[in-house]
């Protein structure tokens, strides 16, 4: 079922547990009007591979992820042969060959019988697909994740780019496989390293920030759904100091919730600067982040006012 | 509205950001589909579709409110009241009677074409320090930047008086209130002018990843800080050094042994075993060549600067092995390549020689934007996709032009750019640093004052 407006991708999503704001519903709404993939960036953190979950799960669609890592190449992206399978063909068949050339009078003519057999072996039924294949190929349309894009290596970006542009597959053995259905596909990018202008030309841009105060609690409320909202309240006020501290790693929305969560295992109806203390290591990922919100945190309680 | 969103494409375009055609296109098919009563979601398709980038997004949004927003309401007046055929008349009154017009770019901007107006500042900004024009030749100058905006400046009020001396002189022709607001009308859109011209757009939240280093790898000289070393500690530190270099590349020969076992090669098996009868006897694995990243390091040999860069350079030499290819160059204003000396001599003696043997003057003052000119000049060639430059500086340039555009120019050509600031952070955005304009362009920022630091990078770097 495709979205229909802007304001029905918002809810549809809020409904797949992913409450966004309307920038992100907008390009969400485009990309998939116009089978445009898109590319995400934004600190660590903000929900960039959730937000293609929370799509796959409202388009109820399924999804094909990718993972990039640097040394991924086209066998483990696109398509492998399988060699294995091939070569216990190649033993089983070896006996009918006889049959093969059995009337042959001549090797060159053999060798013809032979070749009219061979494309026998490299054919669909030894390929094994990859991720980027596989989502091709699907006769029910997917959504393809490739997910932190930047971490690949640039020769990768090239092979990206016929998928994304033609949504076409070349094996040269068989020929050029066509999308049977376009998928919806997000490339997500922790900003490692800048993307070739090609690939972002091929793609809509989308960039997901620390969502605002409200649209942080509305997502905790959500999310955890017996926190009381006074709690939410003041755990979202505490995040948000937190954050322009100068920490080696600062806290997202995945350690807000994570945090919501130890608390209410905690049961605390309410946030003081000592239960912040007890529960830092699970908002703060380095010994000395720790240490430096531990310095601060006078400060930061008496700014909200807390106890 | 098609000529609309044509006119603010080559408007964004006229302000240095690149938008394809087929951008633009998609972006018209995008607007028939939402709804774009919505401001919301019109400048989101917009954004999505011109800005790639999440660097550039500040400049997209002060444009957007450059034309969507002021001007568009000054064409609205324009067409709709009487007061628009009288500005019209003014302004082409104006036009006629200048007789050299400089300042044609500045009229058009008043009846609501800005392109002219966002080009002239546009170039202000990467034209920068070329020499200006004209018979007399003085001394080099690095306030370029700055001359030729206040040339831009002085027109805008040239421009004004004109206007205002037309209004006085024609003061019988209107009534008192049209001429009025014409004269709030013609203030507004200069103030405008000359607020774009000094507005630098907002930095964008950026995300890359600032580091520090706290753990202690060695208590006592590890903390100290590399200008305040003694002669006698510089002697210890590179036995530290030397020590830990043998530690690390043990690490680094063991990681490649092991990777060299790899996984099987099955398609040069299978190749293989056609000379046994389709046997596999011998069997190859998959060997991954090393990958090994190319560095180029410029560092400032400036004063407290090089007493910091001398050590990372003496790291990463003695780490060769590691990488493809070290080049390094120094600067103060001008920049000159020191990769022949390091390749010659011993570390040690190097690092000496460095400062004695290269090209430039060492009592110039720091410039980043002259050394950056420079390198653009002559060095490009050195940064491609496999590079990864490493800049050690405290980003101060006595305020001239920090051409922070050659050094886009530049990131874009390497892998990843890092930037070690031997200053404690505090320090970083006062005074002439120009830090924050520098930050944005930085894929890493590192504090890089004391051993301690050094070594957390250069871990990081080959490991």
């Amino acid at each position: 079922m495709n979205y229909k407006s802007v304001s029905e991708v918002k809810e549809r999503l809020a409904k797949a547990d992913y409450i966004c704001s309307k920038e992100t519903s907008t390009v969400v709404f485009l990309a998939e009007a116009t089978q445009k993939p898109i590319l995400v960036e934004g600190p660590a953190g903000v929900g960039k591979t959730e937000l293609a979950k929370a799509v796959s799960r409202s388009l109820g669609r399924e999804l094909i992820r990718l993972q990039c890592y640097e040394g991924l190449d086209e066998a483990k992206a696109l398509y492998e042969w399988e060699y294995a399978k091939q070569l216990l063909y190649t033993q089983m068949v070896k006996e009918k060959i006889h049959d093969v050339i059995a009337g042959a009078s001549t090797i060159s003519e053999a060798i013809d019988k032979i070749a009219g057999e061979e494309d026998a072996f490299f054919s669909e039924r030894f390929i094994q697909p990859r991720p980027l294949l596989q989502a091709i190929c699907t006769k029910e349309p997917v959504v393809l994740l490739i997910d932190e894009v930047d971490k690949s290596d640039p020769e990768f970006e090239a092979f990206l780019l016929e998928v994304l542009s033609d949504f076409q597959v070349s094996i040269p053995e068989i020929g050029t496989r066509q999308a049977i259905q376009i998928p919806f596909v997000v490339l997500t990018s922790n900003n490692y390293r800048d993307m070739s202008d090609a690939l972002k030309r091929r793609c809509i841009h989308l960039y997901i920030d620390y969502p605002d105060r409200n649209l942080e609690i509305t997502i905790v409320l959500l999310k955890i759904p017996n926190i009381k909202e006074r709690l939410a309240e003041q755990l979202v006020d505490t995040i948000r100091k937190i954050r322009e501290l100068d920490l080696k790693k600062k806290p997202s929305i995945s350690e807000t919730l994570d945090w919501a969560k130890s608390l209410i295992a905690l049961q605390a109806d309410e946030l003081s600067t000592e239960l912040i203390i007890d529960t830092l290591n699970v908002i703060c990922k380095y010994k000395s982040d720790i240490e430096r919100v531990k310095a601060q945190i006078k400060t930061i309680s008496s700014q909200i006012g807390l106890k | 509205m098609i000529d609309m969103i044509q006119q603010f494409a080559s408007c964004c375009r006229a302000a240095g950001l690149r938008i394809s055609t087929s951008e633009v296109l998609d972006c018209f098919r995008h607007l028939q589909l939402i709804d774009i009563s919505d401001e919301m979601q019109f400048k989101t398709t917009l954004r999505t579709n011109f800005i790639k980038n999440y660097r550039e997004q500040g400049k997209f949004d002060q444009l957007y409110h450059l034309f969507f927003h002021e001007l568009r309401t000054d064409i609205e007046i324009a067409r709709s009241t009487p007061l628009g055929s009288l500005v019209k008349d003014v302004l082409e009154n104006l036009d006629q009677n200048s007789v050299d017009n400089p300042s044609k770019s500045i009229l058009d901007f008043l009846s609501g074409d800005p392109i002219g107006f966002l080009e002239e500042v546009r170039s202000i900004q990467s034209e920068g320090n070329e020499p200006m024009q004209g018979p007399i030749k003085g001394p080099r100058s690095n306030l370029g930047s700055l001359a030729r905006r206040l040339k831009i400046m002085l027109q805008i009020y040239a421009v004004q008086e004109s206007i205002m001396n037309f209004l006085a002189e024609n003061k019988s022709k209107f009534s008192w209130e049209t001429n009025k607001n014409l004269k709030t009308y013609f203030s507004q859109r200069l103030d405008r002018a000359r607020r774009y011209l000094h507005e630098d757009p907002p930095a964008y939240p950026d995300n890359s990843s600032h580091v520090t280093s706290y753990e202690k790898y060695l208590t006592q000289i590890g903390e100290r800080n590399f200008a305040s070393l003694t002669p006698k500690e510089v002697d210890e530190m590179r036995i530290v050094i030397a020590h830990w270099v043998r530690k690390l590349k043990d690490t680094i020969g063991l990681r490649y042994s092991r990777n060299n076992r790899g996984i099987i090669d099955v398609k040069q098996t299978l190749r293989d075993t056609m000379k046994y009868y389709g046997v596999p006897l011998k069997i190859s694995y998959r060997k991954r060549p090393k990958r090994k990243g190319k560095i180029v390091t410029l560092c400032d040999v400036s004063g407290s600067v090089w007493s910091a860069a001398r050590f990372m350079l003496n790291m990463l030499y003695s780490l060769q092995e590691c990488f493809a290819k070290v080049r390094s160059f120094v600067f103060v204003a001008d920049m000159d390549e020191v990769t022949r000396i390091f390749e010659n001599n011993d570390i040690n003696e190097a690092i000496d020689k460095a400062l004695k043997e290269a090209k430039i003057s060492y009592n110039a003052d720091t410039d980043y934007g002259s050394a950056f000119r420079n390198f653009k000049r002559s060095y490009m060639d050195a940064l491609n996709k496999k590079t990864t430059l490493i800049i050690i500086g405290d980003g101060r340039s006595n305020y001239t032009n920090p051409e922070e555009d050659i050094f886009d120019e530049m990131r874009e050509k390497c892998r990843r750019v890092v930037w070690l600031n031997p200053e404690p952070k505090v320090f970083w955005y006062t005074g002439d640093s120009e830090m924050r304009t520098y930050e944005v362009y930085c894929h890493q920022l590192r504090v890089c004052g004391n051993l301690n630091q050094l070594m957390d990078f250069i871990n990081d770097l080959v490991l």
